[in-house]
């Protein structure tokens, strides 16, 4: 195998990995308020959240940006309980701030944490010739990130015909109640790893 | 829903495990030297005990293995460790045979097993740096030793 290959292998199954649960939960969450049909604001959201956590998993291997560990596990679920009651909250895109134009924003800031998670995870094996190793560690995150959120619609897809197989929707749309089902169990998660790592 | 949220977080409790062997060969001696880099708190836990200069020897020593081209293992010679952050840096030493050619590495195979035993998820890499030439191996749990180049 040549040595990028290796590193694009290492970064897929860092990221398809349960080890790596906080990173899914957090595309998940993403994820959650979208519908096949919108697939183009689903896809400028995760573009976002990829141009953010490579550029702190850059500056971060290369020893230019250095951040606690301590700090950034606990931040990470903050990043994933803020996503996941933002979609709680607002009950109608079309209303909300920007029309909800502010979430690629905040996947870019979100995904600087994020990449920090990543680059902890790096640089205590990569300490030097980094640049081959960095890069196709994070290609290797961007396919496996691509096959998680295949994954994911297809399960909130699934969700949503249990939900109607179940006439659960009559009150508030299915795509309603999927959001919350989803948003609640992923926000209980995160709260509760944010208590266990809570460096305070 | 509180069974559903408990198994999420146990699953993601740990971190992905490696470590990183990079291997760089002298032709001058013909000695190929293996330094590993592993994480301090994994290689402890698999220690199970203080890690000193003859329990990580003996350890490695027992994960760690160069075969000739014959198929013998080649004896493996401590040459230290030491703490960098939050790794440890394990040095190893091999003497290549002349037989192996004018290259030193060809024909040679390795297999790196540290931590399989503890860890379902352990992921062992071995850089290899051979006349300006670099090669990356994975290693994962059940695979056989691979040639070096």
């Amino acid at each position: 195998m040549s040595e990028l290959a290796t590193f694009v292998t290492l970064g897929f199954r860092h990221i398809v990995n349960p080890g790596a649960l906080d990173h899914i939960l957090f595309l998940l969450a993403l994820a959650a308020i979208y519908r096949p049909r919108d697939w183009r604001d689903a896809l400028w959201v995760v573009s976002a959240f990829t141009i953010g956590h490579s550029v702190t998993l850059g500056l971060a291997v290369t020893g230019v940006l250095v951040l606690p560990t301590s700090l950034i596990e606990f931040l990470i679920p903050l990043t994933i309980l803020a996503t996941a009651l933002e979609n709680i909250a607002v009950r109608e895109r079309g209303r909300a701030l920007w029309h909800g134009g502010y979430r690629p924003a905040f996947a870019g800031l979100f995904g600087l944490v994020h990449g920090a998670g990543f680059a902890n995870y790096l640089r205590g094996l990569f300490v030097d010739n980094v640049a081959l190793p960095l890069f196709g560690f994070n290609v290797g995150i961007e396919l496996g990130q691509v096959v998680v959120l295949a994954l994911a619609a297809v399960s909130l897809v699934v969700l949503d015909r249990i939900l109607v197989f179940a006439a659960l929707p009559q009150r508030s749309g299915t795509l309603r109640l999927r959001i919350v089902t989803v948003s609640v169990v992923v926000a209980l998660v995160a709260a509760r790893w944010a208590v266990e790592r809570s460096p305070f | 829903m509180g069974a559903v949220i408990a198994v999420i977080v146990a699953l993601a409790t740990h971190p992905l495990h490696t470590t990183l062997t990079q291997v760089a060969y002298r032709d001058s001696d013909r000695t190929l030297e293996l330094s590993v880099r592993a994480f301090a708190d994994d290689f402890r836990a698999a220690l199970k005990a203080e890690v000193t200069d003859s329990s990580a020897a003996a350890y490695l020593r027992s994960t760690v293995t160069v075969f000739d081209r014959s198929g013998r293992a080649l004896p493996l010679v401590w040459c230290g460790l030491r703490r960098v952050g939050d790794a440890f840096l394990f040095c190893l030493r091999a003497s290549v045979p002349p037989a192996q050619g004018p290259n030193g590495l060809r024909g040679l195979r390795v297999h790196v097993s540290i931590l399989f035993d503890r860890y379902s998820d352990q992921i062992n890499i071995v850089q290899a740096s051979v006349g300006g030439r670099r090669t990356a191996l994975l290693f994962l749990s059940g695979d056989q030793p691979k040639p070096l180049l």
